[in-house]
């Protein structure tokens, strides 16, 4: 009804023009009316148009929402992550979350109040397609039938997270079906079915007028070509309000990425709470409000799990600690960490602060040992750790006796070699503590912890230093490196995060380059069964909340798809449906950048 | 500032929630301590300090830093470990730098010593003012000030702390305009302007005279700059006593925002106003349309938005535009509206000849695209058709209406593509098109303006800027904003000839640059970033040869000297023609930005190029622009602009350190 409203406007208006002498007289009527149509067009996408250019016979292919054309619009629709398989109907029918019902009859008792936590989660993502308020009212009932088969409820890289989803509507009502291995197969299926639904709304629209509409027919099957899908956000240089990492996660599940890597303590400062040191915050946090709670970081666990995200925490050392470790000679524990926030700086560190953990002191094991338990008993089970060991900087220790004299002790050379044994054995103490401090915590055999990449894990050092078994290389070297290859080759587990592509800090400083989102989408990653996938890192030296979104959106989702589906098609076929992506971001509240003027939006392939 | 803001604005429940961890965290450690492990901590900690309770150990656990200025630094110790409590913003204030942005050009001389102040404190006398008008300003921009003052105020909430700095003190702000009685930011406004704040008994009086309201809002600007919210006092501070002469070294200091690429609500615009009145920049350049889309709705021609805009919700209505007049208006800024022609113009000019008017434009999303234009969607005016200069004339005259500006103007006139009218008119020389349109164009204009040319107007550099069209060109009522790179010869050229110029060359003040191509084509976009550093650091009027006419010999600008500082050309010290440089503009096009990312794109990189325009100082990115520059980026947060950090956290907690 409202679009042949407008289309009779529209005709009017026109009409008016040609009636007219001369188009320029003040008469004319000055009411605005919104001349676009979108027309899907099969291999190019949807391009704006005029309701007076369109034929009667094309019309089944045109729509007034350029969300509802994306959304049927190709093999894939509006979908990102693109699935492995999809079969979408061209036809819409209106919803309404009201009338949206979720049957967990088929899924195992323990698992229902995660599935409850995550179908609200839908309702809520279905509600931002409407900015808040779905004004038309559709009483047709959706079913969403769930089949989970496991109860067992842990994330971890064993975790199956495919799932098969189908949509078919009946005269009056539609039945979803959703089966899944575990929780979190169903869960991306839930995202799956919100992402065939969009807003009748045009673009640009100033009505508050706002309806649902879902796809009639949808038959998807789908699973993740890679295990590890992450996002690193550093908290540590810029204190990030839980709020935004929350926001950030959303845009995660989004994209059904599934690691969030948090990089809590660095140099700089340490937000993190930890029950039984609380040392770490006082002499470590920016103030008495940028602290991670021990309870707000349970909730960030909990509402991570409830969208397929996993926490894993990163506690970097030995080096990238300082503030927060600088109060053991007033506690009696001796120096914990050394170098730290000494000035000059460009001996001791890379960037300021510096600040090193002081490996002669068997204080600081003490208290590492401490903060381990307190994130053992945090993280969901089974616990991945992240252990840093990134950018020891050797002449920090060299610099300082206590050191010196330790390694004299231990008989290690006073070389780099040397230095390389006193690091590794920081490494094999930490981890031990790790081990140990799980145990006691939950009863849990040891667990793989990951690890970057650094002089250590060098292809021909890293076996004497470090256990395949225990030990997933994160390899930040940049693509041309051959050191990734080599950890494979040699049996390593391995997450890629190629710095001069998946850095999304790159652009801004010193002589880095920034990736848009075509780059990185582009980059592409081994396939092996000891390689697990990759990150995209948001280090915020030069960034806090308030650029955030902006800096990791849409480019994180490319890599997410990356992650996700490996597709052998390039940019051109992915731009459509990422332009879908970042308006559902934005909808959902995420300031995602522009990935071109808006015209290029509203003309698909039209700015290639 | 914010974050202590919100951390002490906390109410009663959540100090509770604190004291609650605390006692849990007693607890645990209690248990703890019966075991082996944990005996062995306090047995050292005991040995170490035998006279610490155990519950002192863990006293206070909330982080609480003090600042104290030793050699000219601000130190940051642990509250626990001073006998003193100062915040970083207060101990910033009194330690060397003078916070000041941008820093005056004039003496400067600032107390050491300190009075709370509250917002409704201050008080307005208006001693002389050269009209009704000007009074107006007066009141309404003072009361912006303070409203500046209360946001300060809110983020502290309720919780209000003693204060150890006694009860607040009012403020007399005593304002003489001796000048100009029109308000408008001109190009002959003398921006200058004197502040001198001293004690008077219970009380403090500050005393601004300036020779145009923009100037004595500038001393408001300034004024606010030496209060500040301690979050440990939970009161503003004010210096209490200072004495500042100050004024703009270039008359023209803009920054540029696209909304055809991308459209951005009116909200993100007054935001943006905001932020440029708080670094004294003084000209929103808003290119309002281009091919991609026309959001101008205007009254004369409705049909250029109908046709043009993005959609109904994408489109500013007059009254948007009167009210972003208004807003920057009480700010010292002029909105200077460039409706692009005759290139960069597209659907929404492709009504003509369904109104009988004939084609507007040519080429219009024309494909391929990289025959007819730089970039997608295509389209051209139609030279020959002179419903365009009709349709010129009525957005000309709407737009001098709306924006109040009469002596400024902006044609465009970049990046005509030759090859489109070559295949309109093969019987003409596309360049000679080009100069007739900009001569017609020209006429609209002055019809528009009742007659007269206004002072200066505006095109942007372009083939036609460089000899041999140049020289066809009238420099009596032209200017070009170069946006050519500073290495480019046609650059320099446009000065040596002796053009008025406004800068914004694409080396330095392109915001839009670094970000890669938002096409598969690599072609057509610039890099890398530009750093704040670089914004700053240009200064491409020093450049052997160019003379500059308006610069002042010396350190200081006299009181006055921005006045009809860009007037009369001189010889400059190479002997050349001296080049009459009005100031410059930062670019942010936004092929590449859409609403929620403008302010950490845009602040503080256009800060940055705010105080080389006004203050033009020699030195470059030395540690004191970034510790000034950094507390100005933390008011622009304060005031609700997302400006993008400098460095990490704890570089602004640590001053100098990470220099």
């Amino acid at each position: 009804m409202a679009s042949r409203w407008v289309l009779l406007a529209v005709v009017a208006v026109h009409l008016g023009h040609c009636i007219e002498e001369n188009g320029l007289t003040d008469t004319m009527s000055h009411v605005y009316e919104p001349a676009w149509m979108y027309k899907c067009i099969p291999d190019e996408g949807c391009q704006r148009t005029r309701h007076h250019q369109l034929s009667d016979n094309s019309t089944s292919m045109v729509f007034g929402s350029l969300d509802v054309c994306r959304t049927v619009c190709g093999r894939f629709g509006g979908l990102w992550p693109r699935p492995v398989t999809a079969a979408i109907s061209m036809q819409t029918v209106g919803i309404h979350p009201n009338y949206l019902r979720f049957d967990l009859a088929s899924v195992p008792v323990e698992t229902r109040e995660l599935l409850v936590e995550m179908t609200k989660v839908v309702g809520e993502n279905l509600l931002a397609e409407c900015d808040g308020e779905v004004t038309v009212v559709v009483e047709t009932p959706v079913i969403v039938f769930m089949n989970v088969k496991t109860a067992d409820m842990r994330l971890s890289w064993e975790t199956s997270e495919a799932y098969t989803l189908d949509v078919q509507t009946k005269d009056t009502q539609i039945a979803v079906h959703i089966h899944a291995e575990t929780v979190y197969g169903a869960r991306h299926a839930l995202e799956t079915f919100t992402q065939l639904v969009a807003a009748d709304r045009p673009d640009y629209s100033d009505e508050r007028k706002c309806g649902l509409q879902l796809v009639t027919g949808a038959k998807i099957r789908d699973r993740p070509v890679y295990k590890h899908r992450g996002l690193l956000l550093d908290c540590s240089r810029h204190f990030i309000p839980m709020v935004d990492i929350k926001r950030t996660i959303d845009g995660m599940a989004a994209n059904k990425m599934n690691v969030f890597h948090w990089h809590v303590t660095d140099s700089h400062s340490f937000p993190l709470e930890s029950t039984r040191v609380p040392q770490f915050t006082r002499y470590g946090a920016y103030s008495a409000d940028e602290i991670y709670s021990a309870e707000e970081v349970r909730e960030l666990i909990k509402y991570a799990q409830v969208r397929g995200v996993r926490v894993v925490i990163e506690i970097d050392a030995p080096a990238h600690a300082g503030n927060g470790w600088q109060w053991g000679k007033e506690y009696g524990f001796g120096d914990l960490a050394v170098c730290v926030n000494q000035w000059p700086w460009r001996h001791l560190c890379i960037e300021p602060p510096c600040g090193q953990l002081n490996p002669a002191n068997p204080a600081m094991y003490r208290v590492l040992r401490d903060l381990y338990r307190d994130i053992a008993e945090a993280l969901p089970q089974p616990a991945l750790l992240h252990m840093g060991g990134d950018e020891v900087f050797i002449e920090c220790w060299n610099a300082t006796e206590e050191i010196t004299n330790y390694m004299k002790q231990k008989k290690y050379e006073t070389n780099e070699n040397g230095f390389i044994e006193l690091w590794a054995e920081f490494h094999a103490k930490a981890l031990e503590a790790w081990d140990q401090e799980l145990e006691a915590a939950n009863g849990t055999p040891p667990q793989p912890v990951m690890l970057w990449s650094s002089e250590l894990t060098q292809a021909h050092r890293i076996q004497k230093h470090l256990s395949k078994d225990r030990y997933v290389i994160e390899v930040w070297e940049p693509i041309n490196s051959p050191l990734l290859n080599q950890l494979i080759k040699q049996g390593y587990r391995t997450v890629s995060v190629p710095k001069d592509i998946w850095y999304l800090d790159h652009g801004f400083w010193g002589k880095t380059t920034y990736s848009n989102w075509r780059r990185m989408y582009a980059h592409t990653l081994p396939r092996d069964d000891n390689f697990l996938g990759g990150e995209v890192a948001m280090w915020t030296e030069y960034l806090d909340e308030q650029g955030l979104d902006t800096r990791v959106w849409p480019r994180a989702a490319a890599v997410a798809e990356r992650l996700w589906a490996d597709p052998v098609s390039g940019v051109q076929s992915a731009e459509p449906r990422l332009q879908r992506q970042r308006a559902r971001l934005v909808a959902r509240g995420l300031r995602v950048d522009a990935m071109g003027p808006a015209w290029c939006a509203q003309h698909d392939s039209k700015c290639f | 500032m914010k974050w202590w803001g919100e951390a002490l604005g906390r109410g009663a429940s959540a100090q509770f929630a604190r004291v609650g961890r605390m006692r849990r965290a007693l607890l645990l450690l209690a248990a703890a301590a019966c075991t082996a492990a944990a005996l062995l901590y306090w047995r050292q900690q005991s040995d170490d300090r035998p006279n610490r309770p155990l519950q002192a150990l863990y006293a206070g656990i909330e982080p609480q830093w003090t600042w104290v200025c030793r050699n000219y630094r601000c130190e940051r110790l642990l509250a626990s470990e001073s006998s003193t409590l100062q915040s970083l913003q207060t101990c910033n204030m009194l330690c060397d730098s003078t916070q000041l942005w941008p820093q005056p050009t004039g003496p400067v001389s600032l107390a050491t010593a300190v009075v709370p102040v509250r917002a409704d404190g201050f008080k307005l006398q208006i001693v002389s003012s050269p009209s009704r008008d000007v009074s107006d300003h007066l009141a309404e921009a003072f009361e912006l000030m303070k409203e500046d003052m209360r946001m300060l105020e809110r983020s502290m909430g309720s919780d209000s702390r003693p204060s150890d700095y006694g009860s607040p003190h009012e403020v007399l702000v005593r304002v003489a305009i001796n000048g100009s009685g029109d308000p408008r930011m001109r190009l002959d406004t003398d921006e200058s302007y004197k502040l001198a704040l001293r004690p008077a008994r219970k009380a403090l009086v500050a005393d601004i005279t300036a020779h145009s309201f923009c100037g004595a809002r500038h001393g408001f600007e300034t004024l606010s700059q030496i209060v500040w919210m301690d979050p440990y006092a939970s009161s503003l501070l004010i210096l209490e006593a200072a004495t500042v002469v100050d004024a703009p070294r270039f008359p023209y200091r803009g920054l540029l925002l696209d909304t055809a690429r991308n459209f951005f609500p009116s909200e993100e615009i007054l935001r943006t106003i905001d932020a440029m009145a708080a670094s004294k920049l003084n000209t929103f350049h808003w290119h309002v349309s281009d091919s991609q889309s026309f959001p101008l709705r205007l009254n004369s021609a409705p049909q250029l938005a109908q046709h043009g805009a993005y959609g109904p919700g994408a489109v500013y209505t007059p009254d948007d535009v009167r009210a972003i007049v208004r807003h920057a208006k009480l700010r010292g800024i002029r909105v200077l509206m460039e409706v692009d022609a005759p290139a960069h113009v597209g659907r929404a000019w492709g009504w003509g000849p369904g109104a009988g008017l004939g084609q507007l434009a040519h080429c219009i999303e024309a494909e391929p695209w990289s025959a007819y234009c730089g970039e997608p969607p295509c389209g051209q005016l139609n030279p020959r058709n002179p419903h365009v200069y009709d349709l010129l004339q009525r957005i000309y005259t709407e737009i001098i209406q709306l924006t109040e500006v009469d002596d400024l103007f902006h044609l465009g006139g970049d990046e005509v593509s030759e090859r489109c009218w070559a295949q309109h008119f093969n019987d003409s020389d596309p360049m000679e098109l080009w100069l007739e349109f900009t001569k017609k164009a020209m006429l609209a204009l002055e019809r528009a303006n009742h007659g007269k040319p206004p002072e200066l107007t505006l095109l942007w550099s372009s083939r036609l800027t460089r000899s041999p069209y140049l020289e066809r060109l009238d420099s009596r009522h032209l200017g070009v904003q170069v946006w050519g790179s500073s290495r480019w010869p046609e650059s320099r050229a446009v000065l040596d000839a002796g053009f008025r110029t406004v800068i914004s060359h694409v080396d330095a003040w392109y915001l839009d640059c670094g970000f890669g191509s938002w096409r598969d084509s690599s072609d057509g976009h610039c890099g890398p970033y530009r750093s704040w550093q670089q914004v700053y650091e240009h200064r491409p009027w020093t450049e052997e040869n160019g003379g500059i006419s308006n610069m002042g010999v010396g350190n200081a600008a006299p009181v006055g000297g921005g006045a009809g500082a860009g007037g009369g050309a001189g010889v400059g010290p190479g002997g050349a023609a001296a080049w009459r440089v009005e100031g410059g503009a930062a670019c942010q096009w936004t092929e590449q930005l859409a609403p929620g990312g403008l302010d950490a794109r845009v602040w503080p990189r256009s800060a940055a190029l705010a105080e080389r325009l006004w203050s033009d100082r020699a030195e470059g990115a030395a540690a004191d622009v970034y510790l000034r520059l950094d507390t100005q980026r933390a008011r622009l947060v304060a005031r609700g602009v997302r400006a993008a950090p400098l460095w990490p956290r704890w570089c602004s907690h640590n001053p100098h350190a990470c220099l």
